[in-house]
């Protein structure tokens, strides 16, 4: 005879959710800006998964919604709806509380200006120290000094921002994001500003940091030096996830690229822009099971088919 | 984080704003101390106006009892302790000790008449008193003689058996009885009709110093008194004399004598703000003193006590007079301290501006609003605080008590500044990154806060429009000042601000519509940057409206002041210079003055005091040429009618006399004068109301005698003592227009209202000045992107200057259009409230709507704003330059 207790646990038992497991979570995640009656859809409903440790690069068209994305996975922004999670935080029902311990210890983050990342009065060392201070905990001048000597920049600690090339800021802000030893590091075009040989350092620094530290992090890139390094990329088109592109090494050393369409819980998938155009499909496609796929064809051929 | 480093970081910012807290704390804690100087100076010169008699507090006692006698000066003593203890605390403060200043005792007899002289034939209608006086004695000198000693009696007189056991009472009297009541030393006068009492002249004195104000209380003991008797055609003699300690103690109840206690003010000591205690103090001391003669409080019922004293009616009337100048001065203080407060929100907002990016990088790596907000109202504070403390204590070095405004003032503008930085920060930084999506388009204001303005803007016409139609409800006596007066151009004000941030923009599209036409490209351009309403204009137009529109009231006030002031001193004399006298002026004199230097041109003029052959009437009548005379007057404000004409002796005569065709009247002759038309005043000349015949200069001559000159009307620029030293008559009266104006103009109230009016004009004229340029300074980082983003569209460096000044200058034009309207309505507003008679020396009943002033000031105000911008524009950083690629705008 089942008891009340145990409908009770049986309500609060929930099946295995969608990506339960993963680190970072998005599902169906929208982010509408409203003013003025004029609304700017800029996520709409967005699905993403990112394992622990993982590092991976967050690829779009200028508008496509990565900001956006990165806003809200860094807590300073709300969506509107869906579900984001990271760390085990639920971002929707943060209160303001909830929210500042969210930023202070669970993530860190790098802007693409070089120095709006950095406090200009300050020097490297205690820009690093500033998050913990601001979080309160005990500073420690040590763990500073060793996370800019992990990043390379240790000479570069009682420098200003303004005595240092670019890489060097970008790599003490990368620092600086990991002063509270964050769980997910975030960072908007690290490389947008700097050249290719700088843009290789910076880089280095934020795989050093997600190898040693084991720390999670998510890069929102246009710069095909990164998105060609990362294991996983992550392309984003009209507010939506659409792409994925998974690199392994192959037996023989070649790095392989395979680059998948996304599909998301309730089975929606997103066709690249020139597979539909090269076949002309529009509107409605025809879906046919095939033992191992899944055929599409363009509503027209379709019924050439049929006849 | 660590404040002063972000102060050292933005040490510009920071010290603009400490500079303006320091001035607006030193002025806003300076201004109030000098206005109660000139108060203290005000009240102090009524006082002074007034004889001591009338602002000491006299305390008289009647003895109602036999046993109530007070013989010995200990008695006298006793008393006082027992009457100085019922004084209230501010007249306490004010008053001096015994034997101080014109604090003294004495006893005084009055109307005691000389009944007989026992030395010789006495003559009638004398009087002689006693006044015991212990103050007397170092006060005067003997002349001749001896003072009074001791009494003693004489069993009987001669030559009058019907008295017998007489006291003899030793007095000393005034030196001038010898010539004026032919009494002397030795003189043995028998003094009452009843009950008589023998006093002997043993000693005649003279007062060392005439001057002393002792002597003010004590008049009758000073000189001998003639005066008239009522309905009768002779005359009578007053005074009195000195007497001993043992003199005091023979004037007993049939005697009519009366014991006097003079509490001496010290006039420096009181304090304006201390009049209207005062005043209730003076009716309090007055129960007390009933309270006391009926017994209540356990002292002997034997003496009735009064109180004598003209103090309450003086601080009464000087009141009258500080109130008018309290709300001028207030609306100044409260017109100022509003620009110096929206200067100062200004300067913290360039300050929070300049903090900004900064402090969104701390929010963002995780700082709490709390953390945030402190770190930014720190560096406000430091910047503030000290300043305005060094401000507040620089006040100290302005001369004038302290008041609790001055105290009030400054610590409310540094909690408001205060206030305003939190309120800013917490708003900025509530939402981390607020401006991470800036493309959006910005909202429109919410309906609520439109129906807020609009609340603002009903309350502050309809203030306006109840304080026009009632006026001021309060009585002139009532005290203090009636905040509606204070409240309800604030309200305007605000409600013009409003109105102007709201509607500006509407003529610009206008504009900008013609510039849309015309090939140029700036001038479109500037119009439509400054007709989009941003946030950043509401404060430089709170500020810059109302200083012009305080600016521009003050100057109207100051010259319906001068206005007035000049009309009654014109009023005052008729002409710029006039000499008057009861006898005719002898011709070598007029010729004298004419021959003065300055002198450009003598009127001469009649004028008697006369019976009119109608029921007994008397007219003042005055010969003069009117048409002579209006040239003379020409260009003043005086209006001089058209000159009688007509056979034998026309005149215009004033409306009692109108109904009359002829008229008789005897001056120097018999003549018949004929009334030509109607004139009630000429002023300087006449007094309104009374009956005045005016008539050619000629008139006596006509009626067959010659003419007549007791009147000298002088035109030129003449100072009145050389023309008293040319007159050279004692008894002829002097008056010039420019000691007439001297007169009304030295009050030291109306030095206050004036040099008010200029520092808070300048004042404001710098703060307007600030604000614009702070303003700029604050859209400087928005500025330069546009401007740079149109540098790569071609735009010169002399174009984008251009661009800059057309940006802010409509916003400050069209501010300096309204901030001149409401200046020039609030007259209109608060006229009928304010009394500045007192200020001008006749009733200010007009504001006369000139045009020049106020349009001068709202000019120059807008010009040098608009300097400002340009300054900023040509001496800015030259961020102007063209964008590169890659670089966002």
């Amino acid at each position: 005879m089942t008891t009340l207790s145990d409908l009770e646990a049986q309500a609060t038992r929930r099946a295995p959710a969608f990506g339960e497991h993963a680190h970072i979570l998005c599902d169906n995640l929208v982010r509408i800006y409203k003013t003025e009656g004029v609304e700017v859809v800029a996520l709409q409903g967005l699905d993403l998964l990112i394992e622990k440790g993982e590092l991976i690069a967050v690829v779009g068209a200028s508008g496509s919604g990565k900001s956006t994305l990165l806003n809200v996975l860094s807590g300073l922004d709300v969506p509107t709806a869906g579900l984001a999670r990271v760390a085990g935080m639920d971002l929707l029902s943060m209160t303001a509380k909830d929210r500042l311990r969210y930023r202070r210890s669970v993530v860190g983050f790098i802007w693409q200006q070089t120095a709006r990342n950095l406090l200009p009065y300050l020097t490297a060392r205690e820009n690093v120290l500033l998050p913990m201070k601001l979080a309160g905990k005990k500073v420690t001048p040590g763990r500073a000094d060793g996370l800019l000597d992990l990043l390379g920049v240790a000479d570069c600690a009682p420098r200003r921002p303004g005595q240092m090339s670019g890489g060097e800021q970008q790599r003490v802000a990368i620092a600086v994001a990991l002063a509270n030893s964050p769980e997910v590091i975030l960072a908007d075009e690290p490389t947008g500003e700097l050249d290719s040989d700088t843009s290789e350092e910076v880089f280095g620094a934020l795989r050093r940091a997600n190898r040693e530290l084991g720390v999670t992090a998510v890069i929102v890139t246009h710069d095909p030096l990164v998105s060609e390094q990362v294991d996983r990329t992550v392309g984003i088109r009209d507010g939506r996830t659409s792409s994925e592109t998974l690199r392994r090494t192959s037996e023989d050393g070649d790095v392989i690229a395979e680059e998948y369409a996304v599909l998301d819980r309730v089975g929606r998938l997103q066709l690249p822009r020139d597979f539909m155009n090269a076949l002309e499909m529009e509107r409605r496609v025809r879906l046919e099971l095939e033992r191992d796929h899944i055929g599409v064809w363009p509503a027209g051929a379709g019924e050439e088919n049929g006849e | 984080m660590n404040v002063w480093q972000l102060v050292k970081v933005h040490r510009g910012a920071a010290l603009v704003l400490a500079l303006l807290s320091l001035s607006a704390s030193l002025l806003l804690a300076a201004l109030p101390r000098g206005y109660e100087r000139a108060y203290d100076d005000a009240v102090h010169g009524m006082l002074g106006d007034v004889s001591v008699q009338v602002t000491d507090l006299g305390v008289t006692g009647r003895p109602i009892a036999p046993q109530a006698l007070l013989t010995r000066p200990a008695d006298f003593e006793n008393r006082y302790e027992e009457i100085a203890k019922g004084l209230p605390a501010q007249l306490r403060r004010v008053v001096v000790p015994l034997g101080q200043g014109t604090s003294h005792f004495a006893a005084k007899t009055t109307g005691t008449p000389l009944s007989d002289r026992v030395d010789g034939p006495r003559r009638n209608n004398q009087y002689v008193d006693f006044s015991w006086l212990p103050g007397a004695a170092s006060r005067v000198k003997w002349v001749k003689g001896r003072p009074p000693g001791a009494s003693s009696a004489l069993p009987r007189l001669p030559g009058r058996p019907d008295l017998k056991d007489l006291t003899v009472i030793e007095i000393g009297l005034v030196a001038e009885v010898v010539d004026e009541m032919g009494l002397d030393v030795g003189a043995t006068l028998l003094l009452g009709n009843s009950y008589p009492v023998v006093a002997e002249v043993t000693g005649l004195y003279e007062l060392t110093d005439a001057a002393d104000p002792y002597w003010e209380h004590n008049g009758e003991v000073t000189r001998v008194v003639e005066r008239p008797i009522p309905h009768s055609t002779d005359n009578e003699w007053l005074t009195s004399g000195l007497i001993s300690d043992d003199g005091l103690a023979k004037l007993d109840q049939r005697r009519e004598v009366s014991y006097w206690w003079i509490f001496g003010v010290d006039r420096a000591r009181v304090a304006a703000a201390t009049a209207p205690a005062m005043i209730a103090e003076v009716n309090d001391y007055q129960r007390f003193l009933g309270e006391l003669s009926g017994g209540a409080l356990g002292s002997p019922l034997d003496l009735h006590y009064e109180l004598l004293t003209g103090l309450n009616r003086v601080l009464g009337d000087f009141l009258v007079v500080l109130r008018t100048a309290e709300t001028l001065l207030y609306l100044l203080l409260g017109g100022l301290a509003v620009v110096s407060l929206g200067v100062l929100a200004l300067a913290v907002q360039l300050l929070t501006e300049r903090m900004r990016s900064g402090l969104s990088l701390v929010r963002a790596r995780g700082a709490s609003l709390a953390q945030v907000v402190r770190a930014g109202v720190g560096v406000v504070a430091l910047a503030v605080l000290p300043a305005a403390l060094a401000g507040y204590g620089l006040s100290y070095l302005v001369p004038g008590p302290s008041t609790p405004l001055a105290h009030v003032v400054p610590v409310v503008l540094t909690v408001a500044t205060l206030l305003f930085a939190t309120g800013r920060l917490a708003v900025a930084h509530r939402r981390p990154l607020k401006d991470s999506r800036s493309d959006l388009v910005s909202a429109r204001p919410s309906p609520r806060r439109i129906a807020l303005e609009s609340l603002v803007v009903l309350l502050g016409v309809g203030g306006a429009y109840l304080m026009r139609t009632r006026g001021v409800a309060s009585e002139a006596q009532e005290l203090g000042v009636d905040p509606f007066l204070v409240l309800a151009p604030a309200g305007l004000a605000l409600a013009a601000g409003i109105l102007t941030l709201r509607l500006y923009p509407l003529p610009l599209k206008l504009f900008t519509r013609l510039a849309g036409r015309r090939p140029g490209a700036v001038p479109f351009l500037g119009l439509t940057l400054a007709a989009r309403s941003r946030g950043g204009a509401a404060l430089p137009v709170l500020i810059l409206l109302p200083a012009l529109a305080v600016s521009v009231f003050g100057a109207l006030v100051s010259g319906a002041i001068g206005d007035t002031q000049s009309r009654a001193a014109w009023r005052d004399v008729g002409a710029q210079a006039r000499i008057e006298r009861a006898a005719e002026i002898p011709e070598d004199v007029v010729a004298r003055v004419e021959a003065l230097p300055g002198v450009t041109s003598v009127l001469r003029a009649g004028k008697g005091n006369v019976q009119v052959g109608i029921g007994g009437m008397r007219a003042t009548v005055l010969s003069i040429d009117l048409k002579d005379y209006r040239e003379l007057v020409d260009g003043s404000p005086l209006t001089v009618p058209d000159p009688p004409r007509g056979l034998g002796v026309p005149a215009l005569v004033s409306t009692t006399l109108v109904p009359y065709k002829e008229i008789e009247v005897g001056w120097h002759t018999r003549m018949t004068i004929r009334n030509m038309g109607r004139l009630d005043e000429l002023p300087g000349l006449s007094f309104p109301g009374e009956n005045l015949i005016v008539m050619p200069f000629d008139g006596p001559k006509r009626a067959g005698l010659r003419t007549y000159t007791n009147i000298l009307l002088v035109d030129g620029d003449v100072d009145r003592a050389t023309l008293e030293r040319t007159v050279g008559l004692a008894d002829a009266e002097i008056e010039t227009y420019a000691s007439a104006l001297a007169d009304v103009q030295d009050t030291p109230l109306t030095g206050a209202v004036t040099v008010a009016f200029t520092v808070a004009t300048l004042a404001m004229g710098v703060y307007a000045l600030i604000a614009v340029i702070v303003a700029l300074v604050i859209g400087a980082a928005d500025r330069a992107k546009a401007l740079s983003f149109l540098r790569t569209l071609g735009l010169s460096q002399q174009q984008a200057r251009t661009l800059t000044v057309l940006e802010v200058a409509p916003l400050i034009v069209l501010t300096a259009v309204a901030g001149l309207a409401l200046g020039l309505v609030l007259p209109l507003v608060i006229g009928p409230g304010l009394d500045l008679s007192s200020f001008a020396g006749l009733a200010v009943t007009d504001f006369p709507l000139t045009f020049t002033t106020p349009a001068l000031l709202a000019a120059a105000l807008t010009a040098v704003s608009i300097l400002g911008a340009f300054a900023h524009a040509t001496a800015g950083r030259r961020v102007t330059t063209a964008l590169r690629v890659g670089e966002s705008s």
